[in-house]
């Protein structure tokens, strides 16, 4: 049993700026590209609305679920789900069955990458200029 | 190295519809950095001397700079041709999300080249690249053809720009529709578009855009954002946007009324954030990258309008849309400016030419169609000439699509003497009795009337210090020193590409630092005025060889010879006296001759005398250059 954390997304206050994707895929690949980053942001009603998705750290998490290789598990110190890329096979199956798409294999990585919330601080979180991302600690870990 | 380009420029040949890359010169990066200096450069050894905007041979370009698509907060791409409504250089700056994606498919700016024989847009992706067929398309709104190209291409997430009716007209102030409230606005690059039959080009791309030293590109990032959120001015447009300049400017006597009769307007704060909180505000929207979030997103919810999602109202179309046509319900200035969108015209220009024409109509030049009031105030006239313009189905709207000073010049008689342009370019809300540094910053923008490339009124009116002290508002001297040193500055950090609202907070400090850890260059603090300088001189040099000379160095006549006739500034006008003191300390800060040409010396010491050229092979390969270019019908 650990305390989970997770990333509440507050969607009133996004502005679709996608500075957390900017800061996401630069510690995640090492360079910029939101298309790569690991949290989503779906801008609608012409510009009226943005809705940043990340990955809720589920519970009964499908992408761990569905590993053929287990190589998606809980950090015990955050409570995230973790991709250990030395066991992942690249089989793409976590993407498949993740109900809101922020898991999956990179293009240039070959191994499948998700939000590990940074250890504990989530970039993301710290690059929102609005509060839309913020870091909520959550109950104690159902293992399902 | 990584050094934040992408190494490469893409060309896309409409008239072969063949497209391949082009490696960036090392000395192109070294001298001109990107955005507008890739811009001034490219377009000058691009377009033969004398081409027409409208014909083939014309070059329309989207440039990206080192820090666009970065972290850096509160940067954005630009669009470059030579213009069909001044005939001399134009750039014209947009923020949102395409620019970015013009690096994340692998590529510093595209250059687009020639004439599509039909209807066609460009879809790119990452290497991919497709001339495909935009008939189905032709005769859209910008807007809704933002929204077929992606359901065309079932790529929700690409980036489109597109072009409306307007551009299709080749009306000569039609714009760029950058995706939503966001436009390539100004001198009609989106009539350069139409006369291409390029109707959108959509980009998506996965490619990484990395910097020399990520950790110390953070820093430099981190104490830029601290920089604006330190700042009064941002903290201004983070709440309210540009629409709080309305009551501003009109206390400070600088709004135009009535096609600029008057400076002043007593229901200026109808169109103002009061006005526009109360009936526009919902919530707020950024650009890519944007700590800022100008743009305030909201709807007219009530009236004959409703309901309609709206961009805020931003201070240049509440000015020349609202108050300089005397309609102050911001909700059908709204409707008005959403109107210019989805046609694809500039809002800025439109609301000078319906001013122009409000007054002509008055004046008996011009007679009104039956059954249609054109006067001012008449927001159904607005309407109707807005239609006119954008679809080139009568003989006014034909008239009017030309522009003011063109428009004057064919009606005749007085007409000129109410025709508020500079070298073509309609002038912005900012109107100049009253603050002749400002009416000097008209006189010598590259483009023409432009109040973005040196903002005097913040010194003359808005207390802004030089040097430490207080500038005089109606005096001459030291004029064209300040206003030198914000044109090249700004120029210079047109080449990252800044937004003008990001530098009203990141200081030069920042902005070096972030350009140095992205870029692996070492520059001093001078670096961006000495690269501005550059640039202003080889715009200069454009405008020279097409034509321009110091005689149109000059105000409207409006300007110069009708003393205001109220508010803060009552009884004055900048004479023809007042331009000629000015103008000649301008070209003498500029190192110009008193014709406004550039001396050998001063190209000599910008390092433009070499006259190294830019050159794109004429006949390319696109399989031996690793791009594959598929054609489609």
């Amino acid at each position: 049993m650990a305390e989970k954390y997770f990333i509440k997304t507050n969607f009133d206050l996004c502005t679709g700026c996608c500075l957390c994707q900017l800061a996401c895929s630069m510690r995640l690949l090492g360079g910029y590209n939101p298309h790569r980053a690991l949290l989503r942001i779906e801008h609608a009603g012409e510009n009226l609305y943005h809705f940043p998705t990340v990955c809720n750290q589920c519970a009964n998490p499908y992408c761990a679920n569905v590993c053929p290789v287990q190589a998606i598990r809980r950090d015990p110190a955050t409570g995230a789900m973790v991709v250990d890329h030395e066991q992942c096979v690249a089989c793409n199956l976590c993407h498949r069955y993740c109900p809101i798409g922020v898991v999956g294999v990179d293009v240039e990585l070959k191994k499948s990458v998700k939000c590990d919330l940074c250890d504990g601080a989530p970039r993301c979180v710290a690059a929102c200029p609005t509060g839309a991302l913020e870091l909520a600690v959550g109950g104690e870990v159902n293992h399902g | 190295m990584a050094d934040g380009s992408m190494g490469q420029f893409l060309v896309a040949d409409l008239t072969s519809r063949k497209a391949w890359t082009l490696p960036l010169p090392q000395w192109l990066k070294d001298d001109f950095v990107g955005g507008k200096g890739f811009g001034a450069k490219l377009l000058y050894d691009l377009t033969p001397a004398g081409a027409d905007p409208l014909g083939p041979e014309n070059v329309i370009m989207f440039m990206a700079g080192p820090l666009t698509a970065t972290a850096a907060p509160a940067m954005r791409a630009c669009v470059i041709t030579k213009s069909p409504l001044t005939g001399i250089y134009l750039d014209s700056f947009f923020g949102g999300r395409f620019g970015p994606e013009i690096k994340f498919a692998g590529y510093d700016g595209l250059i687009i080249l020639g004439r599509a024989t039909r209807p066609t847009y460009v879809w790119i992706s990452d290497d991919q690249v497709e001339f495909r067929s935009a008939e189905g398309m032709w005769g859209t709104d910008a807007l809704a053809a933002n929204d077929r190209v992606k359901k065309d291409l079932d790529a929700p997430e690409a980036r489109v720009v597109t072009i409306g009716q307007a551009g299709e007209n080749r009306v000569k102030f039609a714009l760029i529709s950058c995706e939503f409230n966001r436009q390539a606005g100004r001198g009609g690059a989106g009539a350069v578009m139409g006369s291409k039959n390029l109707k959108a080009i959509a980009i998506s791309g996965s490619r990484l855009v990395k910097v020399n030293d990520p950790a110390a590109f953070h820093e430099a990032c981190d104490a830029a954002g601290a920089d604006i959120r330190a700042s009064q001015t941002c903290a201004a447009l983070t709440d309210s946007g540009t629409s709080n300049a309305v009551p501003w400017s009109n206390s400070v006597g600088t709004l135009p009324f009535r096609n600029y009769f008057d400076q002043v307007d007593d229901q200026a704060d109808r169109l103002g954030d009061e006005g526009q909180k109360k009936h526009l505000f919902l919530g707020k929207a950024a650009c890519f990258g944007c700590p800022i979030r100008c743009s305030q997103m909201g709807a007219v919810r009530s009236g004959k309008y409703a309901p309609m999602i709206t961009d805020i109202v931003e201070y240049e179309s509440a000015a020349l849309m609202g108050s300089n046509i005397d309609i102050h319900d911001v909700r059908a200035v709204a409707h008005l400016v959403k109107l210019c969108d989805a046609y694809g015209l500039d809002s800025m220009s439109t609301g000078g030419v319906i001013g122009f024409a409000f007054e002509a109509v008055e004046k008996g030049i011009i007679d009104p169609p039956p059954g249609v009031k054109l006067s001012f105030g008449s927001v159904a006239g607005a309407e109707y000439l807005i239609d006119a313009i954008a679809m080139q189905n009568s003989d006014l709207g034909r008239l009017l699509g030309l522009g003011v000073r063109r428009a004057a010049a064919r009606l005749g008689g007085d007409a000129e003497a109410f025709a508020l342009h500079v070298k073509g370019l309609e002038v912005p809300g900012w109107a100049p009795r009253g603050t002749p540094g400002m009416g000097l910053a008209y006189m010598t923008a590259d483009r023409g009337a432009c109040h973005q490339r040196g903002f005097m009124v913040a010194y003359e009116v808005g207390g802004k210090e030089f040097r430490g002290k207080p500038v005089d508002t109606y005096g001459l001297v030291q004029k064209a020193e300040i206003l030198k040193g914000e044109q090249d500055y700004l120029a210079g950090l047109d080449t990252l590409v800044k937004c003008d609202f990001g530098a009203f907070g990141v200081t030069s400090k920042s902005y070096v630092r972030m350009f140095q850890a992205a870029t692996g260059r070492s520059v001093d603090a001078r670096f961006f005025d000495i690269l501005g300088e550059r640039i202003w001189n080889q715009t200069r040099l454009f405008n020279l060889r097409e034509g321009l000379t110091a005689r149109e160095d000059r105000l409207p006549r409006r300007i110069v010879s009708e003393p205001l006739p109220s508010g803060p500034h009552k009884g004055r006008r900048i004479s023809e006296a007042d331009m000629a003191v000015m103008l000649a300390d301008y070209y003498q800060q500029r190192g110009w001759d008193k014709n406004g040409h550039p001396t050998e010396g001063k190209l000599q010491s910008l390092n433009l005398d070499k006259r190294i050229r830019f050159t794109i092979t004429p006949k390319p390969i696109p399989d031996q250059i690793g791009i594959s270019t598929r054609l489609r019908d």
